[in-house]
């Protein structure tokens, strides 16, 4: 039988997932990207390893699946975590009031969340606030957001796929009513190419709709931008969440010798036109102190911004798995009448294996192949393998 | 807040494509907290959208953006462009990797050099007799290289070396893998080992994650000493 080639389009989490399903599931595989690997959203995410605590409330059942996924990819890819727990604090009447809510949405989405006592919390984190409550542990941790992507990659790559950095997709062809090949610019070549597919997928995140609008698709996106802020000093090991429904600037991470606070929302049109506003600065060092009031006397190291994709309401956008979770998969011959292309949007870092499994079963369906997923099991190449199989 | 008119003069061309390289010019009005990173981003956004350079994390821990800042190696995301003594910014692909183009370089000969099957996880440094969750052995954390290549980029050693960002992930490896002893040991005792270090400390100096990879290379010197002195 011949193997199908499926272009992936945007060298993220997303895509590189995509990539490595596509090739444990016999198909060859492209992945093209517009500058180095993981420069969108994904290397600049807050690098937290969402065991759905966070969710659990609000919707059990992506919480169950950031449960899953989390206890996934500390078997396929631990070189690329610090596995090191979280726990939530309270700090006021209201957070010891949202407590109880929190614990029954945790254990009835399969996390293990266990109230630690508040001396026992202040042993394991001394740097936490003398104010906390109630402390919930739950098994949180932290993602490295460019070396896990990149074992996807390596693994991808030992399966065949090919990786082009540096190769912006510039237009699709649409022969027929279907996508069948996209136009590149080759900037590491400084040449126009031509690739044919039997399928696109496109994982552009918050670019997404700039590719479908060169299939003549609108699919609404709106760039909602986050601030993040590190410190240089390592304040904790576990992951510090503020044990209140999710807002903004409520989660210490800790990742090699920094400490991370984080985020913020807004939204703004251009996914490329972002910048750290300054207000967000002095609001997240604000939001640290609460949590451990020395954070913002350690020395300042970095603050950044990235994109998450707000799909935008649309009868064109199917809800996969419900907008309340912020993945949708949508295939286009269904919604557009263009065959050959399928849009893969939002989500979580964490969940990068779950939505490529999704992703690639959309792919199976409209390409008429049987085959069932197989990335849960066996542990990926590590980081470094992505280089030493020799590409540039 | 302040803006200001800075002048970047970035390195074009010079990869495989065969266009010569050669230093172009753009300014643009940047505000004080502005990292270089922040200018190419909005460069390339605003005035050259075919500029490459790497990049990723935004925040030293990927390692990509490594580059040449007015002759010196450091990461692009690092770099607050108002600490820079000049008001003229020459940007260049990082010495020592292969150039494949404007501003990106080749990291595969360092990836390569790496030690085989070499962990990425180590023990935290906080905290780690204090009690923790009861399925975790200890509290870990990534190693402190990044593989940024700063420290190969400055190192002044010009003979076959292997280089600091090597020796001293060998060392990390000794110390995590006692049981890997001779092999490391034979690694870093080869004619392009640690005797090759000039102690310049050169590496120690840039590396923008205090890995401090001078002190790693007179640690394997001590050992390798220890092992001939035992024979
Ligand atoms: C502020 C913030 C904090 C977050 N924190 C966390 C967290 O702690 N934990 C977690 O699990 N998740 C987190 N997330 C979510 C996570 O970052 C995203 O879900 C994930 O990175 C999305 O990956 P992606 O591959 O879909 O998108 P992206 O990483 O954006 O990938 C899309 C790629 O497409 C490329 N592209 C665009 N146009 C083109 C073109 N024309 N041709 C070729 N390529 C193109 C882009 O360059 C980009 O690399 C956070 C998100 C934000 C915004
Ligand atoms: S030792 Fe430091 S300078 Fe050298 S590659 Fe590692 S992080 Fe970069
Ligand atoms: S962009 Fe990751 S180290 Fe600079």
């Amino acid at each position: 039988m011949k193997k199908h080639h499926v272009v992936v389009i945007g060298g993220g989490g997303t895509g590189a997932a995509i990539a490595y399903d596509l090739v444990k599931r016999g198909f060859n595989a492209t992945v093209l990207e517009r500058g180095e690997l993981t420069s969108g959203t994904t290397g600049r995410h807050h690098g937290q390893l969402h065991c759905g605590a966070r969710y659990a409330v609000a919707d059990r059942e992506i919480a169950r699946e950031c449960m899953e996924e989390t206890n996934t990819l500390r078997k396929i890819a631990s070189e690329s975590l610090e596995s090191n727990y979280g726990l939530f604090v309270a700090l006021n009447n209201d957070d010891e009031e949202f407590a109880p809510t929190f614990i029954d949405a945790c254990l009835e989405s399969g996390i293990p969340a266990e109230k630690v006592p508040r001396k026992q919390a202040l042993r394991m984190e001394p740097k936490l606030s003398e104010k906390i409550g109630t402390v919930v542990q739950v098994p949180d941790g932290t993602i490295d957001a460019w070396r896990l992507p990149l074992q996807f990659f390596a693994g991808a790559q030992e399966g065949g796929a090919v990786i082009r950095p540096f190769c912006p997709v510039t237009g699709v062809d649409i022969e027929g009513g279907r996508a069948v090949a996209v136009r590149i610019r080759n900037l590491i070549q400084q040449q126009d190419e031509r690739i044919e597919a039997d399928l696109i997928v496109n994982a552009t995140g918050a670019w997404a709709s700039q590719i479908t609008k060169f299939a003549g698709i609108d699919i609404p996106i709106t760039p909602a931008p986050g601030t993040m802020l590190a410190v240089r000093k390592r304040l904790c090991n576990m992951v510090i969440s503020r044990l209140h429904p999710s807002g903004d600037g409520d989660i210490i991470v800790p990742q090699r010798g920094l400490s991370i606070i984080g985020t913020t929302q807004y939204k703004t049109d251009d996914p490329d036109d972002i910048k750290v506003p300054r207000a967000d600065v002095d609001f997240l060092y604000r939001c640290a102190d609460e949590m451990v009031p020395n954070f913002s006397k350690q020395p300042f190291h970095a603050a950044w911004i990235a994109a998450r994709p707000l799909a935008g309401k649309s009868d064109s956008i199917e809800d996969g798995r419900g907008l309340s979770r912020d993945f949708v998969c949508v295939n286009h011959a269904q919604h557009d009448a263009v065959h050959g292309l399928i849009s893969v949007i939002g989500g979580k870092a964490t969940v990068l294996r779950a939505m490529a499994e999704k992703a690639v079963d959309a792919v199976c369906h409209e390409l008429g192949v049987q085959e069932p997923c197989t990335t849960t099991e066996t542990p990926l190449p590590s980081h470094r393998r992505y280089y030493r199989q020799g590409v540039k | 807040m302040s803006a200001q008119r800075r002048t970047f003069r970035i390195m074009r061309g010079g990869g495989p494509a065969g266009s010569p390289a050669a230093l172009q010019t753009y300014s643009l009005e940047l505000n004080e907290h502005a990292t270089v990173l922040d200018a190419l981003e909005w460069i390339r956004v605003e005035q050259a959208p075919d500029l490459m350079y790497r990049h990723s994390c935004h925040h030293g821990s990927c390692g990509t953006c490594g580059m040449m800042i007015n002759g010196k190696p450091k990461l692009a995301c690092l770099t607050k462009v108002d600490n820079l003594a000049s008001n003229d910014i020459k940007l260049e692909p990082l010495v020592g990797m292969e150039p494949l183009g404007d501003l990106v370089v080749s990291p595969v000969a360092l990836m390569s050099a790496y030690p085989d099957n070499s962990g990425y996880i180590r023990e935290s440094e906080v905290n780690n007799d204090a009690p923790r969750p009861q399925a975790l052995s200890q509290f870990e954390r990534f190693e402190n290289c990044i593989e940024c290549g700063l420290c190969m980029a400055a190192c002044p050693v010009d003979e076959e070396f292997q280089g600091p960002a090597v020796l001293a992930a060998l060392n990390r490896e000794l110390a995590k893998t006692p049981e890997r002893r001779a092999e490391i040991l034979h690694a870093a005792g080869r004619p392009d080992g640690v005797y090759r270090c000039a102690r310049a400390l050169e590496c120690s100096r840039v590396c923008p994650t205090a890995v401090y990879p001078a002190k790693h290379i007179m640690e394997l010197r001590k050992e390798l000493e220890k092992e001939s002195s035992a024979k």
